[in-house]
């Protein structure tokens, strides 16, 4: 039984009696076992009803409002046999894969010419009780053009649980450029769900800082393929799960071929009952020599109920490669804490002071400006005692 | 002002401090001295606060108050600093940051008036120029990437904008070139007044060359072997705590 059956019973779409068939993913589902899927179980799904807002919006399963920008358009031509084959994957990697597929509202292709520069903000608008909303945007990047992404979340108060699922395929050809930030401050009674799927041609270069700080669940699958020498991968993410929140990324970046590089790097922080699970795997292939790629994971656990499942992997089957890779997983550094308190810091403040540090590692390296700050201003709210950090920001920081 | 009687510390099951007795005034320079593994730096970490010690035994008396009994937030509110041997890196908190809280965390417990950005940084200024420092450290983070010596010159500055009462200055000379060493000294003898005291250990007589101390004691093995004026100091430089230990 799957919160969606209704939802699937009235959907024409190919997979919908596959996804009926085969249900949500449970816990003997490697990849699933730590997701609570019980609120998406228990919910009675319904059709949502798109809105409008400003801008390039998702609501609903809907876009809206796609920017009229010099060297973006929406594509004429159909989904390649390369990007079917992508979503395919997508689809039938699990039961939610499949349902995503068959509940599909709009499947929106962008194309970004050769050279161009573009700049596409995405905001998720909230959907109302118990809609559940899913889109899939497909988004070429033409040879040497450069395109940020900047997709962010409505965070209105609702109070029932909502839903809103978005696939990404993202093909960068040769020296493009992509600089995608996801900063997700949902409402808490929402269940996010976010499939990247990137690949990458010769001398390309990914970018994703992926920052979740909302939503009563967060769900991130992400796959970067390394398809062309050169190419480089660099992923960081920030996770913050207070109370029972329940944030959950599974990455997995492919050096196809060789001389390709990438780096990967995930904190999580963890406070009262909230649960943070981060799988992150590098695959080098045999062929795929000179490639070089850096892991680094650290786990902040804040509360004795809090918990975290971290799983880094490395795969490498080629010699000539660089690789390093951490994970940590602890409470906040006791000579830290003494350090400051020994100046005079009350506890409280000396533990907002770490666990702002903690979190900047990421926070720092947002490439935009104006998101940074405000990626700043609410981790800083979410931190018991930030304010002495925000006020000193605001005194000394240009 | 301070006062200590027989104290006991141990770390996990090895005692470390086996009776140490010291009384210091107001005005008073003291060297603890003394080899390595002697104790001398969890003396310093004990009267700081720093909780990896137990105290199994003995009293500290600071102005009056039973100083174990305090957080160690609470003893640096009381006027006790603590100039640790390794200063800690803190990646992602602005020097800044940390020097202004910690004045005006002070500031509030001594009923003073916070001080606001432009005052703090005027003053802030005034000392980097003592301790010849680039204001650019204010901007850093705190001892991320810091040499030996930026790091104890970091030390040295929060000394002087904190203003403590008691100073504890644990190996401040280690890993100091000699023209750090004498700005250093320099920095700690500006804090000399009648009203201040300071606690300074150390393995190697060269800092006393610029902070002069009025007493001297030789520490070995958990406890204050011998007491005497600066020229012990002198004495230990040329037999060695060998020398010393065997008279």
């Amino acid at each position: 039984m799957s919160g969606f059956d209704t939802l699937l019973s009235q959907s024409s779409a190919p997979r919908a009696s596959e996804a009926r068939a085969v249900g949500l993913p449970n816990a003997r589902v490697e990849r699933w076992k730590y997701v609570p899927t019980r609120a998406l179980a228990r919910t009675a799904w319904i059709a949502p009803s798109p809105r409008s807002g400003n801008g390039f919006t998702l609501s609903g399963g809907q876009f809206d409002g796609v920017p009229k920008t010099a060297g973006l358009q929406v594509s004429e031509s159909k989904l390649t046999a390369q990007e079917t084959a992508r979503l395919d994957a997508m689809a039938t990697a699990h039961g939610f894969g499949l349902t995503q597929d068959a509940l599909d509202g709009q499947r929106l292709v962008l194309d970004v010419a050769p050279s161009q520069e573009v700049t596409l903000p995405l905001k998720h608008l909230a959907n109302q009780s118990q809609e559940a909303g899913f889109a899939t945007l497909v988004i070429r990047v033409g040879a040497n053009a450069s395109l940020s992404l900047i997709e962010t979340f409505e965070a209105c108060a609702s109070t029932d649980p909502n839903l809103d699922s978005l696939r990404i395929i993202l093909s960068l050809a040769r020296d493009a450029r992509v600089n995608h930030l996801k900063f997700q401050a949902a409402n808490a009674h929402q269940l996010s769900f976010h499939a990247i799927d990137v690949d990458c041609g010769e001398n390309a270069q990914y970018t994703l800082d992926s920052i979740d700080f909302g939503s009563k669940m967060a769900r991130s699958d992400i796959v970067v393929t390394l398809n062309g020498r050169h190419a480089n991968a660099d992923v960081r993410g920030l996770a913050l799960c207070n109370k029972t929140q329940y944030h959950d990324t599974h990455l997995a970046i492919d050096h196809a071929v060789g001389e390709t590089t990438s780096a990967m790097m995930f904190r999580n922080m963890v406070d009262g009952k909230g649960e943070a699970t981060f799988n992150g795997r590098v695959l080098i292939r045999k062929d795929s020599q000179g490639s070089a790629t850096e892991q680094s994971v650290a786990n902040l656990l804040l509360s004795d109920k809090a918990r975290v499942n971290p799983k880094p992997e490395l795969e490498i089957y080629a010699d000539d490669v660089t690789a390093s890779h951490g994970c940590t997983v602890g409470s906040l550094n006791a000579t830290e804490l003494f350090y400051l308190k020994s100046r005079g810091i009350s506890e409280a403040d000396a533990r907002a002071f770490l666990q702002y540090a903690f979190a900047e590692e990421v926070v720092a390296r947002v490439a935009h400006p104006e998101i940074r700050e405000q990626i700043e201003a609410r981790l800083l709210g979410e931190l018991t005692h930030g304010e002495l950090i925000a006020e000193l920001k605001d005194a000394f920081d240009v | 002002m301070l006062t200590i009687r027989n104290l006991h510390a141990k770390v996990g099951d090895k005692p470390i401090l086996k009776g140490i007795n010291l009384e210091i005034q107001a005005g008073e320079v003291h060297a603890i001295m003394g080899p390595n593994g002697s104790g001398k730096s969890t003396l310093s970490s004990v009267l700081a606060g720093r909780d990896d010690y137990e105290v199994t035994d003995g009293e500290v008396i600071y102005q009056g108050q039973n100083l174990l009994e305090l957080e160690p937030e609470e003893r640096a509110w009381a006027g006790i600093f603590l100039s640790f041997q390794y200063p800690v890196e803190i990646p992602g908190v602005k020097n800044i940051y940390l020097l202004k809280a910690a004045v005006n965390a002070i500031r509030e417990h001594r009923g003073q008036p916070e001080l606001k950005a432009g005052e703090f940084l005027k003053l802030v200024r005034e000392k980097l120029k003592v301790m010849q420092m680039d204001e650019a450290f204010l901007h850093r983070n705190v001892n991320e990437g810091f040499s030996g010596g930026e790091k104890k010159r970091n030390e040295i500055l929060q000394m002087q904008l904190l203003e403590p009462t008691l100073s504890l200055l644990d190996e401040t000379d280690s890993g100091l070139d000699v023209d750090a060493l004498k700005i250093v000294g320099e920095g700690i003898n500006r804090m000399r007044d009648p009203g201040r005291a300071v606690l300074l250990v150390t393995h190697y007589q060269r800092l006393l060359d610029t902070v002069k101390p009025d007493f001297v004691h030789v520490l070995a093995d958990g406890e204050i072997k011998l007491s005497g004026d600066s020229s012990l100091a002198q004495r230990l430089e040329r037999e060695g705590y060998e020398g010393i230990e065997a008279a």
